[in-house]
């Protein structure tokens, strides 16, 4: 069986024409519906756009939304050509561009909002049952045998297994999950948006915060948040007639490790590995030619081994590649530039592509722009840990 | 008078009814291909090396190692009130198939990746007995 890699035709072909998030953080007065109906809004705005000029809808917002983008579609007052939920958990973003533009190119769309919302702050806050349990989802949906009666629950402790083994095998510290931790926060400081802006953080800090599940503190974990995030996919000619400009979708992979997070070395050499090798073999580049980067923290761990995966560092070596400053903003690789989700907000990976996207439009002022930048990685992780898809966006 | 049990039990697919029926006679039981003599846990009704669906339940020997481990200092659920910090483990059995259980006779601290267990039966109802190790 031949291995599948995606079409290099296609590099260039598509790309993002706008972008748009909500109000983040904390907005109890309004549903995940009504969080990616401002997201949809701004980034047709942005794209110079109106619902009706879109016939492809990719969206996902909580898990026990039966099809969100039927009701999405309903708010907006559209009918699509092309459109589903996806429910790849932190991975569905990404890979809701990727078939955008695999819907574009087979002639089933021609414009597509992607998009995810949620109301994950405001439905753990609603209630003290609520508030304990931590749970954004509902408990059916949960296993019940193999995991809860020993008393695992909550995404913090699955990710937590891959870090112990990590430290185990490769003798990481919780210093070095520490240091991403940290260049996460001072980006935030320069993000109006950011939920941790106003709140810096020092190493000290950080190995005082409370234990949440160990090896993670407080810090090694994401926010809870509300928010939505969307990018309008289109193909580049189309695009170059739109009011922003484009930003090139140059390769894309994915990858699912689907015997599972506990099978084989899975949570110690991630789907990112295959995924990154199919985006970068379709946009012709290595991790050498990355300018910045956006990867998925769920957790600190996650990003440690996403950078091992993707070629950054070898395996095993991402604890002494994060603490040496190179995710800071004049770093060697300027890394999640707007706070990622352990520090501006959590979104499952949508702000990251919104961010990418942005940075390569170059419309941030010097305290916040990479400079230069002409290549972008962006990481989309989740589905129980082991699904994963890649994009590189590539400046016009 | 016994403590009433508050954490939640299993409730479990018709394919993991016999792993919970020989738990009940403590016997650590796994799925084992007649047709490829695969090992596999969790249950499933074919043998995901080869898909063959003739399989026996056979006894583990119940003998494995840590392959990970963590440590809850924060309560998720009541059912653990006053037993935070506690250990999941992530247990590789000699067979090969890894399970997530309960560390008994170790303190969280003591516990390493790599360290040898081995299994014990846990009464903790007079229909549910949870299979959960101890240091070998
Ligand atoms: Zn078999």
């Amino acid at each position: 069986m031949s291995v599948p890699q995606p079409n290099p035709a296609l590099r260039d072909k598509y790309a993002i024409a706008g972008t748009g998030t909500s109000r983040l953080g904390q907005v109890p007065d309004v549903s995940s519906l009504g969080l990616m109906e401002e997201a949809s809004a701004n980034a047709l705005s942005d794209a110079g756009l109106t619902a009706k000029d879109i016939d492809g809808l990719l969206v996902r917002g909580p898990d026990d939304i039966y099809t969100f983008h039927q009701v999405l579609g309903e708010r907006l007052g559209i009918n699509a050509s092309f459109s589903t939920t996806t429910t790849n958990g932190g991975a569905s973003q990404i890979l809701s561009v990727i078939l955008a533009v695999m819907a574009i190119d087979a002639g089933l769309a021609s414009v597509v909002l992607c998009g995810f919302g949620r109301d994950a702050w405001s439905r753990t806050h609603r209630t003290e049952q609520a508030r304990i349990s931590g749970a954004t989802r509902s408990a059916a949906m949960d296993t019940q045998e193999f995991g809860p009666e020993y008393g695992l629950f909550g995404a913090p402790a699955m990710h937590a297994f891959g870090a112990r083994r990590h430290m185990h095998e490769f003798g990481t510290t919780r210093e070095q999950f520490g240091a991403i931790s940290l260049a996460f926060r001072e980006h935030a400081q320069r993000n109006p948006q950011a939920q941790m802006l106003g709140r810096p953080l020092t190493m000290e800090d950080y190995l005082a915060a409370r234990m949440i599940v160990e090896p993670f503190c407080l810090l090694d974990c994401s926010l809870r948040s509300d928010g939505a995030g969307a990018v309008i996919v289109t193909s580049t000619e189309r695009a170059r007639d739109m009011k922003q400009k484009p930003v090139l979708i140059k390769g894309f992979g994915t990858h699912n490790n689907l015997r599972g997070w506990f099978d084989g070395d899975n949570m110690l050499r991630t789907a990112a590995g295959p995924s990154g090798q199919r985006a970068y073999a379709m946009a012709g580049l290595g991790p050498k030619d990355i300018d910045c980067a956006q990867i998925y923290d769920c957790f600190t761990y996650m990003v440690l081994t996403q950078l091992e995966d993707y070629g950054f560092c070898k395996k095993g070596e991402g604890g002494d590649f994060v603490s040496s400053g190179t995710l800071a903003l004049d770093g060697a690789l300027p890394t999640n530039t707007s706070g990622g989700q352990l520090s501006e907000t959590h979104n499952e990976g949508m702000l990251q592509i919104v961010e990418g996207a942005r940075q390569l439009q170059g419309i941030y002022g010097p305290d916040r722009q990479v400079p230069a930048a002409e290549t972008c990685l962006v990481s989309g992780h989740g589905g129980n840990t082991v699904c994963h898809s890649s994009l590189i966006l590539g400046a016009a | 008078m016994a403590k009433e049990y508050t954490k939640p039990l299993p409730r479990p697919a018709p394919e993991s009814e016999p792993f919970w029926a020989a738990a009940r006679d403590h016997k650590l039981k796994i799925q084992k291909c007649r047709s490829c003599g695969n090992h596999w846990f969790p249950p499933s009704e074919h043998c995901p090396e080869c898909l063959s669906a003739d399989h026996d339940w056979i006894e583990a020997s119940g003998r494995g190692r840590v392959f990970s481990f963590v440590t809850y200092q924060r309560l998720y659920n009541k059912g653990w009130e006053g037993e935070v910090p506690y250990v999941v483990a992530l247990i590789e059995l000699d067979e090969g198939p890894r399970l997530l259980s309960n560390l008994t006779g170790i303190a969280p601290e003591n516990v390493a990746c790599d360290m040898a267990v081995k299994v014990v039966f846990d009464d903790v109802t007079p229909e549910v007995t949870l299979p959960k190790f101890t240091p070998a």
